[in-house]
């Protein structure tokens, strides 16, 4: 039996990158994979012979400076590429807005609907740039264990000085002000254009189960633009699919020997006396080590692994009390020929569509999760990898992968099932044939993940993609509750560095940078 | 310009917040005029007859935040305040009823047929809201500071306010985190099962505000409605003797007890501004009456758009207030009934007509009445919170007559094609066919009814949009939000012009607080 | 217009089973709530014969308001190991415990008894509903938690006579069941279980049925036990016998801490006298690393037995030209004890035994003046006026007969 300083469960973005740090400060450590590859949500997938696509993320918005900094990524073989086109939004007609990289062409996309939004969007991006620097700083930082906050912890949030100093107090009221705004209350205060505050919407809903008339979508929209300069701004494509950036991180572990093994379930996290010493496998197998990290959402680590009745009965009702509330579905299908996205041309394909004509368009799909059904026409976002790399689909043939919201998790009266994903798809189908004419008639295959699918085979609870939703009472100190915000389990040797925790879920690997931080304080 | 007459302070509009701001003044010895443009005083917290013989506190309909050293200070209880209390909250179902009363016992026992566990957890509720209530207590209590460029006063209303929160146990900061942002499904979610429970506790986070239940934000207007004591008891609501304009009554009494002078039916035109500074108002008769100092007791928008000239303010600052969110969500149907409403579920006359009858027998259905007025139309099935005045105090009718107040969401401003005659009918009639639903002889004692549209409710008390509480209850109105970042301790950017209104922290209700707070701050800085 | 026919009957106040019993009995006309059912305060209008039944005789106690719960199932020990701060694993079926059960921080939410019906059965009883509490414990547990607070009635036999009339009565003597044990038999063919358990201190047994035989049994005793002095007894005579007993009550003498409010009105077992009842040999239950800590580092408070010293009390009354004023029933208002000039406590439950004839008191005190023999001063109104009069820190139980644990020979 080996003895490791380190055991990681989970090598998906966030469990790669703590390993990655740890190995690399001479830690033996073990990560343990329960599905055959690494990289958890950032896995590619053949889904039909021949075509290839991204499970879940077909992007990456941002990843961590300080990972690519210490990891040195661009050089270990990450190649990220900005689209000229950050982002085209679809009307129910032919209209659309197309978000360009260069934001004079933004500007003059945005003029064809309303000359007075076009000469306000310089400065919205601005904004937006402005409050995400804040909450930038705010995502560095182990959060602060509150209300009891002393010198030592306001000395360690000094980094959030460098915004005061550059954009003043007033920043941090803006910050204040438009985190826990409704998308409505955001755009009513800039935008006329209906497509363009829907364009905007999008981004407060992104991955929520929540409608752009939640309050607290503005915070989700700042979330999504972390790192960027303005909306949209930060999208980028990794080259080879988004499983790149988990094989980078893998093969840089591995290089400073850290132990990866994938296909190995584990099913317990063994704790005596609130002391956590080890891990057992489904094979029987006990594996002893002096800390573990987990990197499973905390459902899965607390309920799960380390059982309910190990836990006190506060942190168990805590537990229990996390909303996961999965609401996302992706649909991949493969296609006969190249769709035709009406009003744009193919030199624009290499985007991310979305469909939402309009804020109530997508308050009213949103309404379908409150009463447990599918939306009747649901929101959707959809790329067509294939035409960024030849290599997801056979010649001549395509991929469109959709994500979809709302497909809640929880449904009334009945359960997932194949008619339900079939309803499912056919109200996607018909969603996108509002702008895709011809798209039944070039469907080849389809692959329908639903949130239960998400759980089933990612492991994530509810089918949530963020391990929690992003909403302003699960946030920083609160995440995943306020007793463990610290990456630290209140059993003794345990930690967490999953999207649970702050600062939430992305492809951006804060979470394991900062949950490696605190385990090598300790 | 006829008449020159110079006071200490005028206040605009006769609400109970601008009458105990002019209380307070005129208790400090100061000249005060208050100017009211209807007939009556109060505002929206106004008693009037609206039929013979019948009379309606026509807008806010009962007390319970009113702070307790207002009451005290402005020795209300000598001029009139006389608070009858409301016994319980009854919740009609099609054949069952959920009922808690003043009897902890009584009700743990009545939710235990329920559900066991909800009946346990609700013994704790109570208290567990009460203490994040007084945990709030403090903040709701200080003159929110300026974080912009903070005075001395700020910076130490900060510190203390900091070394409270710090004072604070983990699990009250977690629920006030959870309170601040969650909506109050969620929020009961974590507490209860049974659903006509949740439902009615919930509604107290959708009262006067353009939220759901499942809203996030919706749990603050719960807590907000939890902050209320009567004689130290928290979460009391009570009924004023002889409606609900006896409250501004008492305050308009007290006033006129410390010298000030009241006029009503005097319509203020705009605030007189020279050289950035206020000297008067002049009235829509073209009367003009100077003062060293103006308050306004109106909404922001009213306060700043209407009463002053664009020019006289900075542009950012009209830009803040026009984007302060003012939502009408509610409206009012006040009944005249020849006998009492015979509720299917617990029929004929009894205690439980005493207290407050909450139509909300779930989540779906006062989640789909917002989804109406989310799209722009009344609720079909609306979430009513009732009481029945005169099973409190006969004299609100005639002997043997009722009378029968209902406030009703959702019923939007701004509702599809505008609201008009036909509308309010319709709107009147969904109210009518919902309490039905629960007490079906309703239709045949109906004697007058009087409807009330967030239109109406801007007509008639200058509400803008009808909204009850001057503004959205929202995180980003309040404390030093709320109206204007910078102008949150009841100052504007407008030298010796201040504000009083709901719309200014800590907010809407029956309080008294904004008024005697911005009270404090004018003479503190006399 | 009244509640009666407007609420259902599980919102009426209860009545219990006994109900059409005891109230033809209860001369007084005084009941009390206990946990939503209506119980005698005293059957005569003063309670001393009743109190001299449990001491002399048999005092018959309806004890039905009693939360009883049920656990079952191959985790059950399991959960109450985890519940409780006894050592569950030893208890034998046929046995009963009495223990605290503690929040996370280690205070007391409430105490009760245990008894092991079966290997893997168990009933609770409780001062206040914990179901909640319990259940939400067993998440993830292989076991069944059951309210069977209204599907139990119960009646306490207590005092020296109580095992005679049982045994003229029971199908199986008595004769050997033990202190805190209990038996499963049968009244004239109606099955009971009866544990030999009480809240007085005194022999005595307590009795379990199905609510459905409750009159039956109920005329049974009076009938058999009639001879033996059998008499039926309030909640007034209860409380000078537990008082005397040393026996802590919640709500009055703790509060419970899932509804303290504030931490200063929560308590450790160690402060309320239980550390006995705290296993830390066994793996872990909920509390324990809170308790450890407290163990390590002492408890702030204790809780003790105080006597009010007779000559001083006797000589404020004299003072005033009166006999010395006794409480006529035990009271329940937290009266102020003081070190010199220093208040150091307080007393929560007091009363004049008439046994005894001591005038006693329960206190929490702070630990460094629990001592015993420690002189303290008990705050006393003499005539409208403050007096403080001379009080001693003594052991408890102040009464503790040899017959309470002892059997036949």
């Amino acid at each position: 039996m080996n003895n490791y300083d380190i055991i990681i469960i989970g090598a998906g973005i966030n469990g790669l990158t703590t390993a990655s740090i740890l190995g690399k400060k001479g830690k033996r450590v073990l990560v343990l994979e329960s599905r055959e590859k690494v990289g958890g949500m950032a896995s590619s997938m053949e889904f039909a012979p021949g075509f290839k696509c991204n499970v879940i993320n077909d992007t990456i918005k941002w990843i961590d400076p300080r990972l690519i900094k210490l990891l040195d990524l661009n050089a270990k073989g990450l190649e990220l590429v900005q689209p000229e086109i950050l982002r085209i939004i679809l009307g129910e007609n032919s209209e659309h807005i197309a978000f360009h990289k260069d934001v004079a062409k933004t500007i003059d996309s945005i003029a064809k609907y309303s000359i007075i939004d076009s000469e306000r969007w310089k400065d919205f991006i601005s904004y937006i740039e402005k409050l995400s620097q804040f909450l930038e700083k705010i995502y560095e930082l182990t959060p602060p264990i509150l209300p009891k906050i002393g010198i030592k912890e306001i000395l360690g949030m000094r980094s959030m000085l460098s915004p005061i100093r550059k954009h003043g107090t007033r920043g941090i009221v803006d910050l204040l002000r438009v985190a826990p705004m409704m998308m409505p209350e955001l755009v009513d205060e800039w935008f006329e254009n209906e497509l363009l505050r829907s364009s905007i919407s999008t981004a407060g809903i992104h991955h929520l189960s929540f409608g752009p008339y939640a309050a607290g979508t503005g915070y989700n929209l700042l979330h999504q633009h972390v790192h960027g300069n303005g909306l949209f701004h930060n999208i980028q494509f990794a080259k080879g699919g988004t499983e790149r950036f988990a094989i980078v991180l893998k093969d840089y572990a591995e290089s400073f020997n850290v132990e990866i093994q994938t296909s190995t379930k584990v099913i317990s996290i063994n704790t005596d006396q609130n002391v956590c010493n080890g891990i057992s496998l489904e094979n029987g197998e006990q594996i002893m080590a002096k800390q573990i990290v987990s990197s499973l959402d905390p459902n899965n680590t607390f309920l799960n692994l380390v059982g309910p009745s190990n836990l006190t009965p506060n942190f168990r009702k805590q537990i229990n009390n996390i909303r996961y509330r999965g609401s996302t579905a992706r649909i991949h299908f493969a296609l006969s020929s190249l769709p035709e996205v009406k009003g744009v041309t193919k030199e624009q394909m290499k985007t991310i569509f979305s469909i939402s004509p309009s804020v109530e368009y997508l308050e009213r799909a949103s309404d379908a999760v409150k009463y447990g059904k599918l939306s009747d026409k649901p929101y959707v976002e959809f790329v067509i990898p294939s035409v960024l790399d030849s290599n997801f689909a056979p010649e001549g043939e395509h991929v469109l992968s959709a994500t979809i919201q709302y497909a809640p998790y929880h449904l009334r009266n009945t359960e997932w099932s194949d008619s339900v994903k079939d309803q499912l798809k056919n109200n996607v189908v018909d969603t996108l044939q509002k702008v895709i004419p011809n798209i039944r008639s070039i469907i080849k295959h389809t692959s329908i993940i639903s949130p239960l699918d998400l759980e089933n085979e990612f492991g994530l609870t509810e089918g949530n993609l963020n391990h929690g939703e992003m909403t302003l009472d699960q946030f920083m100190f609160m995440r995943p509750t306020i007793s463990s915000s610290q990456y630290r389990a209140p059993i003794n040797n345990l930690y967490l560095c999953g999207s649970g925790t702050h600062p939430g879920g992305g492809l951006h690997g804060t979470n394991g940078y900062n949950a490696a931080m605190e385990v090598l304080k300790d | 310009m006829s008449k020159i007459k110079k006071y200490d302070a005028i206040v605009i509009g006769g609400g109970h917040n601008g009458l105990t701001a002019a209380a307070y003044l005129g208790r400090a010895g100061k000249k005060v005029l208050v100017l009211e443009r209807r007939h009556v005083l109060g505002g929206a917290a106004v008693t009037e007859e609206i039929f013979p013989g019948f009379k309606f506190s026509v807008c806010s309909y009962v007390v319970s935040l009113m702070k307790s050293n207002v009451m005290r200070e402005l020795m209300l209880p000598k001029f009139g305040l006389e608070i009858l209390p409301l016994e319980s909250t009854m919740t009609p179902l099609e054949n069952d009823y959920l009922i808690r009363t003043a009897d902890s016992d009584q009700t743990y026992r009545e939710i235990a047929r329920h559900s066991k566990k909800d009946a346990e957890n609700y013994m704790r509720f109570g208290p567990a809201m009460g203490q994040i209530g007084m945990a709030v207590r403090p903040i709701l209590e200080t003159i929110a500071p300026n974080p912009i460029r903070p005075s001395f006063s700020d910076l130490s209303a900060t510190k203390r306010l900091f070394d409270h929160v710090k004072s604070l146990s983990s699990k009250q900061f977690e629920y006030l985190t959870k309170l601040m942002t969650m909506s109050s499904a969620d929020f009961l979610d974590e507490w209860f099962d049974y659903e006509p429970l949740k439902a009615t506790l919930s509604a107290s986070g959708i009262i006067g505000t353009f939220m759901g239940p499942y809203s996030p934000g919706s749990a603050y207007v719960m807590l907000h409605h939890y902050m209320g004591d009567i004689d130290g008891a928290f979460r009391a609501w009570g009924f004023q003797r002889g409606g609900t304009g006896g409250v501004s009554m008492a305050i308009a009494r007290s006033a006129e007890y410390f010298g000030v002078e009241i006029m009503t039916e005097t319509s203020v035109q705009n605030v007189i501004v020279k050289n950035g500074r206020a000297t008067g108002v002049s009235l829509d008769n073209g009367d003009e009456y100077n003062s060293n100092i103006v308050i306004s007791g109106l909404d922001p928008k009213l306060t700043f758009l209407k009463m002053i000239d664009k020019s006289d303010l900075p542009s950012d600052f009209v830009s803040a207030i026009k984007n302060f969110r003012i939502r009408g969500s509610s409206g009012k149907v006040n009944l005249a009934l020849d006998a009492l409403p015979n509720f299917t579920c617990m029929s004929g006359d009894g205690h439980h007509l005493r207290g407050a009858i909450s139509i909300s027998p779930s989540y779906d259905h006062l989640e789909k009445a917002y989804d109406d007025a989310k799209y722009g139309n009344f609720s079909e099935a609306p979430f009513m919170d009732i009481i029945l005045p005169s099973v409190l105090d006969p004299d609100m009718a005639p002997p043997g007559k009722h009378v029968m107040s209902c406030f009703v969401q959702y019923a939007p401003y701004d509702i599809n094609e505008g609201w008009n005659d036909q509308k309010r009918e319709a709107f009147g009639d969904a109210v009518i066919n919902t309490i039905s639903r629960y007490a079906p002889n309703i239709k045949d004692i109906i004697l007058h009814r009087q409807v009330l549209t967030p239109a109406d409710l801007e007509s008639t008390f200058g509400l803008t949009e009808g909204n009850i509480f001057h503004g959205e209850l929202t995180l980003q109105q309040l404390f030093s939000l709320r109206p204007a970042v910078k102008w949150a301790d009841y100052t504007t950017p407008i030298k010796n012009y201040f504000q009083c209104g709901s719309g200014t922290h800590p907010g809407g209700g029956i309080t008294g607080s904004p008024g005697e707070m911005a009270a404090k701050k004018i003479l503190g800085a006399w | 217009m009244s509640y009666k026919n407007k609420f259902t009957a599980h919102t009426q106040l209860k009545m219990s089973p006994f109900f059409e019993r005891t109230s033809k009995l209860n001369e007084s006309q005084e009941w009390r709530r206990w946990a939503g059912y209506l119980a005698a305060t005293s059957y005569e209008l003063t309670h001393e014969n009743e109190y001299f039944a449990i001491r002399t005789k048999a005092g018959l106690l309806d004890i039905t308001p009693l939360k009883k719960y049920i656990v079952k199932g191959p985790e059950s020990q399991r959960l109450l190991d985890q519940l409780v701060t006894r050592n569950i694993a030893i208890c034998k079926v046929g046995q009963v415990m009495y223990t605290p059960w503690c929040d996370e921080h280690g205070k007391v939410i409430d105490d009760g008894t245990v008894q092991r019906l079966s290997e893997n059965k168990f009933r609770i009883t409780s001062a206040e509903p914990n179901l909640e509490w319990i259940q939400s414990n067993a998440v993830g547990m292989d076991v069944i938690v059951k309210d069977d607070s209204f599907t139990t009635a119960a009646l306490a036999l207590q005092g020296p006579n109580s095992r005679a009339i049982l045994n003229s009565i029971s199908s199986k003597t008595l004769d050997s069941l033990k202190f805190f044990w209990m038996m499963e038999t049968t009244f004239d063919n109606i099955p009971v279980s009866i544990s030999r358990t009480g809240y007085t201190g005194d022999l005595g047994y307590e009795i379990w049925m199905n609510p459905n035989d409750a009159l039956t049994v109920w005329d049974l005793l009076i009938d058999k036990g009639k001879p033996f002095g059998i008499t039926p007894t309030g909640l007034h005579a209860l409380d000078v016998a537990r008082i005397e007993a040393g026996l802590i009550l919640l709500d009055v003498d703790y509060i419970s801490s899932r509804h303290a409010i504030i931490e200063s009105r929560k308590s450790s077992p160690y402060e309320l006298g239980l550390g006995w009842t705290v296993k830390m040999k066994k793996a872990n239950f909920i509390g324990k690393s809170s308790l450890l800590k407290e163990l390590d580092r002492g408890s702030r408070w204790s809780y003790v037995g105080v006597e009010i010293e007779w000559t001083e009390f006797e000589k404020h009354y004299r003072d005033v030209g009166l006999a010395p004023g006794l409480p006529h029933t035990a009271w329940r208002t937290s009266t102020p004890l003081y070190f010199q000039n220093e208040q150091v406590g307080y007393a929560t439950s007091g009363t004049w035994s008439p046994l005894l004839k001591r005038y006693i008191a329960l206190a929490h005190l702070k630990s460094k003046y629990a001592k015993e023999g420690s002189e303290l001063m008990f705050e006393l109104k003499v005539e409208h006026f403050r007096k403080l009069t001379k009080a001693t820190v003594v052991k408890t139980p102040f009464f503790d007969p040899e017959r309470k644990r002892s059997c036949p020979k």
